[in-house]
C-alpha cells in the first residue's frame, strides 16, 4: 500500500482523538514519533493520516490506590525522572534512560515504544516484571489487557484499528529490602544502542538469601519481549549460587528463540541474555 | 600571537567556526535557485547481471518529472573513473554492484524525483557473480570485466629471504581479515549543477573540484573550459568525496543540460551508504621470523584489496598499501606482494590512511605476535627494530636523514599512555584491562606513482586596506585547510590572521591543483602560498624600503607592518606601504605554485624512495574488557607525532583526536556487513559509528624535532592520527584477553569466541 501522509490531525483532546481516529480507517497515531516517522520515510508503515497525540493530555504519571499509571504520551526522559516510578519499578526508570540518547529520550513516549512492538523495546521487559496492564481505548469502548497480550509478533500488536492506548497501570508493591529489580541492556557501543540483548529481573529473596520468587523478562531475544518461565520456576526457593546460576542459564534457553540477523547472531544472544541473568542473580545473592 | 609574534603554533580561532557551529554556513543542500530540479538515480539491486533494455516510460509518467536519461542519452563518453576507464556513468549492458545507475531524473520535487527513479525497470539476466576476492582470482571465477578480475600486482623485493629465515629462530605467521569502513561524512554527496548556453557551473561537497571539472566535461563532451567547478562548503569527506563526487555531478550536469534548469541532486543517506566508495576490505597473509635477539630477519607480507566492480582509486590505495606493509622496522629481508581483485561488492575508494590502516593492524599485531613468542614485552621488541639513527633504511631501501624520530614517539607515548586518565568509570561489568602499542610510518604527501599530481596553485592578493584575499587550489573538508592556509598567508606577510580571507577553490581561480588527499593539503596550498607571498614581495619591499628609508633586503614584515631589520623601532603600517602601491598602480596580485621534487624509484621491485619524506607517530591504547559480553571500552589513548613543526594548534590536536575515534570505530563497531554484495545495514542505526560518551581520553604529544619539507617544516597530519589507533587497540584487547584476534572489526560476537573455551557460558557457543 503506497500512501502518502496528506494529513496531520492534532485532536485537543483524548475523546476527539478516538472520535478522529475512528473517522479515519487508514490513520495512524503518532506521539514522538522517533520510530514512526522513521518507518513512514523507509516505508515500512504507511497511512494517509496522521493522528498527534501531544495534545490529547496522555502525558501523565499518577500514583493511586497502589498503581502508577502512566499516560501512553509520556515521554521517556520524564519516566526517567519520576520519583513515582523509581519508586514503584526502577528497572522501568533505567530502561526509559537507555533508550536512544537523551534528545530522543524527550521525545519518544512510553504508549509508542509499546505500540512499535520491537522486540527490542527497552520499556517492555522491566513493565513485564511488574506485570503491567494496558488500557486501550477505540470509538467501540475499552479494555484493559495484560501487557504481555499486547505483543502478538515483531512489529505487531493486538491494537484493534482506532485503538489507542490510553494508559499503562503497574501495580506497586513496596519493593522491600527483600526485593531486588533491575534492568540492563547490551549492544556493542556505548550509548544510542539498539539492545541486542537486554534483561530486567524482580527477586524476592527470604531471608535466608533463597529467592522466593523470581520474575525475568528479556528482550530482542524472541520475536516480543518475553517472560523467561522456564528460568523463574527454575529459580523459585533456590539459593543464587553459581552452581544455580549456570542451571538457571541452560532453562533460560528454553524460554527464548533468537534469530541471526545483522546485529547478532542468535548464538550470541543466547550468550549475552545468559550472562545478564548471571549477573542479575550474583548481584542478587551479594546484596 | 606565537612564536616571534607571528601566529605559527597557535590556536586563533578557525575562520570557518563559527559559521558551522551557529548553522550559517550554506551547503548544498541549503541552497536552492529559482527554477531548481531535484535529481534522483535509478540504481541497481543485484549485483551481477546482463542488461537487456531499461524501460523509462513509467518513470516518465510520474507527475512533475521533467527527464528520464539512460545511457544512450549521453552527449559525450559515457565514462568515469580517475585512473581506469573502466566504469560507464550509466549502466550499457552489465550491472556489476548494487547501485549501478539504469538512469537519472530530474523532477519538481525530490519525493518525485526518487518515485520516479523507483519505476524505472530493466530487463536483467542475473549472474552469479563474484563476492569474495580470494574466489574472484581463482580459474572460472566470473568474470567482473572481460580484462579478467586481477587489476594489479605490487611487489617489494629486498634482500634474500632464505637466507634470511636460516638465521630466524622464531617465526610466526597469520592471516588476517580486516573489514572495509564507511566514511560517514555528515553531508551525503550532493552537488548542483547550473547550465547556461555552452557551458556549465557545477557547485559540490568535494576533495577535488579539478577530477569533477574534467568528469563532467568528458561526458557533457565539452571542452574543461566551458565547466566551471566550485567547491562548496563540504560536511566532511576522508576520502569519500576524492573521486566519487565526480559522478553524482556529471548525473546532475546531465539532467541540467537537458532540461536547461539547474539541477541539485542530494543522496539520501542509504543511496549513500550503498552505492558511494569505501575503505577496501583486506586479507593480509604474514609470515615474519626473528632471531633469539629479538631482532627481526625477515618478513613476508601477502595482500589482496576487494576493489569491488571498478578500480577507482584501488591501485593507488594497494600502492600505499605496498610501500607501507613492513611499518617503521629494520628488516634486511622483505618480501610483499599486494594484489587488487575485482568483485561485485562495495566500490573500493579512498579512505583517510589510504590502505596503510589495514597493513598498520597486520604488521602490528604480528609484532605483538613474535614478542608473545620470543617471552619479551611488546615494547621492546619495538625498541628492538624500529628504525632509528643507526638503522635508517626502510623496507623499500629508502635512506631517511637523521633524526628518525620513531622511537622518541615510542618512549614519549608509552609515558603518556602510564600517567593517563580514563575519561569516565566503567560500567557495571568483569573488566579485565589490557594496554597495546602500534608505531606507524608515514609515507608524505603523494607516492611516486601519483607524482604527476603532487602540484598546487595559490592566489594571493593584497587589498587597499592591508588585508589580503587567498585562493587555493586544495579544499577544506572539516580538516582545518582554511586555517593551516590562513596561518601560512599571515605568518609569510607578517599579518594577522584575522585579515587573511581564504576562499574555497574555483577551477576559474586556480590552476589545477590535484585532490585534498594523502595528507597534503596545509603542506600543498602552503608552499603555493609561500611562493605567491615571495612573488608579491619582489614589489613589495622596494616600496616599503623607500618609505622606510632603508635596502630593500632589509625589509622584514610583522604585526601588520614592514620593519627594518635590526632597527625595530623604525616601522610603517602594511596598509600604508599596499596604498602606496595601489596610488603607483603596482600589481598587487600574485600566484604561486608547487610541485613536489622528483625520486628514484622503481616499480618493478618496489625499491627506491616511494615517498619525499616520512612522519612517524606512536599511539598506546588503554582498554577495558568484558570478556563474557564481548565489550570493550577504549579508556585511553596516547598519541606521539612526529609533526615537523606546528602550524595551528587545535587544529593540529583536532585532527589526531578525530583520528582515533574515527578509527576506534572501524577497530571495534564499523562493520559492513554483506549480502551478495548488497549492503544489510545500510542506516546509523545499525552501522555503529562511536558516539562522544565512546571517545577514550587522549593524550597528545608533538615532537618537532625533525623538519619536514611543508611550510615552515611541517608535515600533514590527517592519516598519521588515524592510522596506529585500530592496531593498538587491538593489541590492547589481546592483552586484556590473552587470546589473539584476527579480525576487524573485533565485535562483541568475535572477542567471545576469541575467549571461548574459558567463556562461562561457553555451552552455547558454537
Amino acid at each position: 500500500m503506497d500512501l502518502a501522509v496528506q494529513r496531520v490531525l492534532r485532536p485537543g483532546s483524548f475523546e476527539e482523538a478516538v472520535r478522529v481516529m475512528a473517522e479515519h480507517p487508514h490513520a495512524l497515531p503518532i506521539a514522538g514519533g522517533t520510530d514512526l516517522v522513521v518507518q513512514l520515510r523507509d516505508g515500512r508503515r504507511a497511512a494517509d493520516v496522521l493522528v498527534d497525540l501531544s495534545g490529547a493530555g496522555l502525558a501523565f504519571i499518577t500514583a493511586r490506590n497502589g498503581v502508577v499509571e502512566i499516560g501512553g504520551a509520556t515521554t521517556m526522559d520524564a519516566i526517567a525522572n519520576s520519583r513515582e516510578i523509581r519508586d514503584a519499578c526502577p528497572a522501568l526508570a533505567a530502561a526509559s534512560r537507555l533508550v536512544g540518547a537523551w534528545p530522543i529520550q524527550c521525545r519518544a513516549t512510553l504508549g509508542g515504544n509499546l505500540a512499535n512492538a520491537s522486540p527490542a523495546a527497552d520499556t517492555a521487559p522491566p513493565l513485564l516484571v511488574a506485570e503491567a496492564s494496558v488500557h486501550l481505548v477505540s470509538a467501540d469502548g475499552d479494555r484493559r489487557i495484560q501487557l504481555s497480550e499486547l505483543f502478538s509478533g515483531p512489529g505487531e500488536t493486538c491494537l484493534r484499528p482506532g485503538e489507542l492506548i490510553r494508559s499503562i497501570m503497574i501495580p506497586t508493591q513496596h519493593l522491600q529490602r527483600t526485593v531486588r529489580e533491575g534492568f540492563a541492556k547490551v549492544g556493542p557501543r556505548w550509548e544510542q544502542i539498539i539492545s541486542v540483548a537486554s534483561l530486567a529481573h524482580r527477586f524476592e529473596l527470604d531471608a535466608d538469601g533463597s529467592i522466593r520468587e523470581a520474575r525475568v523478562a528479556v528482550g530482542s531475544v524472541a520475536p516480543t519481549p518475553v517472560r523467561a518461565r522456564a528460568a523463574e520456576q527454575f529459580l523459585a526457593g533456590k539459593p543464587p549460587t553459581a552452581a544455580v546460576r549456570r542451571e538457571a542459564a541452560r532453562h533460560l534457553q528454553d524460554d527464548i528463540s533468537p534469530i541471526d540477523d545483522v546485529r547478532a547472531p542468535a548464538w550470541y544472544r543466547r550468550v549475552a541474555v545468559s550472562v545478564l541473568l548471571d549477573r542479575a542473580l550474583t548481584e542478587a545473592a551479594d546484596g | 600571537m606565537t612564536d616571534g609574534g607571528t601566529p605559527l603554533g597557535g590556536s586563533h580561532a578557525r575562520p570557518d567556526a563559527l559559521a558551522k557551529v551557529t548553522g550559517q554556513t550554506r551547503y548544498v543542500g541549503d541552497i536552492a535557485l529559482p527554477g531548481m530540479l531535484h535529481a534522483a538515480v535509478a540504481a541497481a539491486d543485484v549485483s551481477s547481471a546482463r542488461v537487456g533494455s531499461v524501460d523509462t516510460s513509467r518513470a516518465l509518467e510520474i507527475p512533475g518529472v521533467e527527464a528520464v536519461m539512460t545511457a544512450q542519452d549521453v552527449p559525450g563518453a559515457n565514462l568515469i573513473g580517475v585512473i581506469f576507464p573502466d566504469q560507464p556513468l550509466l549502466v550499457e549492458d552489465r550491472v556489476r554492484m548494487v547501485g549501478d545507475r539504469f538512469a537519472v531524473v530530474a523532477a519538481r520535487s525530490p519525493e518525485a524525483a526518487w518515485r520516479s527513479a523507483t519505476a524505472v525497470s530493466a530487463q536483467l539476466e542475473p549472474l552469479a557473480g563474484v563476492h569474495d576476492p580470494v574466489e574472484a582470482l581463482k580459474a572460472g571465477a566470473d568474470a567482473v570485466h572481460d580484462s579478467g578480475n586481477l587489476v594489479h600486482t605490487f611487489r617489494v623485493e629486498r634482500g634474500d629471504i632464505k637466507k634470511a629465515e636460516a638465521r630466524a629462530t622464531v617465526v610466526v605467521e597469520a592471516e588476517y581479515r580486516i573489514g572495509g569502513q564507511e566514511h560517514a561524512y555528515l553531508e551525503p554527496q550532493a552537488c548542483l549543477a547550473i547550465p547556461e548556453a555552452g557551458r556549465v557551473t557545477v557547485l559540490a561537497s568535494c576533495q577535488c573540484p579539478f577530477y569533477i571539472q574534467q568528469g563532467v566535461a568528458r561526458v557533457l563532451g565539452l571542452p574543461l573550459s566551458a565547466v566551471r567547478v566550485e567547491q562548496a562548503p563540504t560536511g566532511g569527506a576522508f576520502g569519500g568525496k576524492e573521486d566519487y563526487p565526480s559522478e553524482p555531478a556529471a548525473c546532475a550536469a546531465l539532467l541540467a543540460w537537458r532540461t536547461r534548469r539547474p539541477v541539485r541532486l542530494l543522496y539520501p543517506r542509504e543511496h549513500d551508504l550503498q552505492a558511494t566508495t569505501k575503505r577496501h576490505a583486506m586479507r593480509v597473509h604474514h609470515r615474519w621470523g626473528a632471531d633469539r635477539a629479538g631482532r627481526l630477519r625477515f618478513a613476508e607480507v601477502d595482500v589482496l584489496l576487494d576493489a569491488g566492480a571498478y578500480a577507482g582509486l584501488s591501485t593507488v590505495v594497494a600502492e600505499r598499501a605496498n610501500a607501507s606493509a613492513i611499518g617503521p622496522y629494520d628488516v634486511a629481508a622483505v618480501r610483499v606482494r599486494t594484489r587488487v581483485a575485482y568483485t561485485n561488492n562495495l566500490f573500493g575508494g579512498a579512505f583517510r590512511g589510504f590502505g596503510a590502516p589495514q597493513v598498520t593492524w597486520a604488521h602490528e599485531a604480528t609484532m605483538d605476535r613474535l614478542a608473545r613468542e620470543l617471552g619479551l614485552h611488546p615494547v621492546e621488541l619495538r625498541r628492538r627494530n624500529v628504525l632509528g639513527e643507526r638503522r635508517r633504511v626502510t623496507s623499500t631501501g629508502q635512506r631517511l636523514p637523521a633524526p628518525v624520530m620513531a622511537k622518541a614517539c615510542l618512549e614519549k607515548a608509552v609515558a603518556a599512555s602510564s600517567a593517563g586518565q580514563p575519561a569516565r568509570a566503567l560500567p557495571p561489568g568483569r573488566w579485565l584491562h589490557g594496554t597495546g602499542t602500534a608505531l606507524v610510518l608515514y609515507g608524505c604527501n603523494l607516492h611516486h606513482g601519483g607524482q604527476h599530481l603532487d602540484r598546487s596553485s595559490a592566489v594571493v592578493i593584497l587589498q587597499a586596506d592591508g588585508s589580503a584575499v587567498v585562493r587555493v587550489g586544495l579544499t577544506e573538508m572539516g580538516q582545518g585547510n582554511l586555517v593551516a592556509a590562513q596561518t601560512v598567508a599571515a605568518t609569510a606577510l607578517g599579518i594577522d590572521p584575522v585579515k587573511v580571507e581564504v576562499w574555497q577553490p574555483d577551477t576559474t581561480t586556480v590552476a589545477d591543483s590535484g585532490p585534498t588527499v594523502a595528507s597534503r593539503g596545509a603542506h600543498a596550498s602552503g608552499l603555493a602560498i609561500l611562493e605567491a607571498v615571495r612573488r608579491l614581495r619582489r614589489r613589495l619591499d622596494p616600496v616599503a624600503a623607500e618609505l622606510l628609508g632603508c635596502e630593500p633586503s632589509q625589509v622584514m614584515l610583522g604585526g601588520d607592518a614592514a620593519r627594518v631589520f635590526g632597527e625595530p623601532e623604525q616601522t610603517i603600517a602594511m596598509e600604508q606601504v599596499v596604498q602606496e602601491m595601489v596610488r603607483r598602480r603596482i600589481e598587487t596580485i600574485a600566484t604561486g605554485w608547487y610541485r613536489s621534487r622528483r625520486r628514484r624509484f622503481d616499480p618493478a621491485t618496489g625499491l627506491g624512495s616511494p615517498y619525499e619524506f616520512y612522519a612517524m607517530a606512536c599511539h598506546v591504547a588503554r582498554v577495558a574488557v568484558d570478556p563474557d559480553l564481548g565489550l570493550v571500552r577504549v579508556e585511553h589513548v596516547a598519541a606521539a607525532h612526529d609533526v615537523g613543526k606546528v602550524l595551528h594548534r587545535d587544529a593540529l590536536e583536532g585532527q589526531i583526536q578525530g583520528g582515533i575515534v574515527q578509527a576506534m570505530g572501524w577497530a571495534l563497531t564499523e562493520e559492513l556487513k554483506l549480502s551478495r554484495g548488497r549492503l544489510l545495514n545500510p542506516g546509523f542505526t545499525d552501522y555503529l559509528i562511536p558516539t562522544s560518551d565512546d571517545a577514550p581520553a587522549i593524550s597528545i604529544a608533538l615532537l618537532e624535532d625533525a623538519p619536514g619539507s611543508g611550510p615552515f617544516g611541517s608535515k600533514g597530519i590527517g592519516e598519521p592520527s588515524f592510522i596506529p589507533t585500530a592496531a593498538a587497540i587491538r593489541n590492547a584487547v589481546c592483552d586484556a584477553i590473552g587470546a589473539e584476534v584476527d579480525r576487524l572489526p573485533l565485535t562483541p560476537p568475535v572477542i567471545v569466541e576469541a575467549v571461548a573455551a574459558r567463556h562461562p557460558f561457553s555451552f552455547l557457543l558454537p
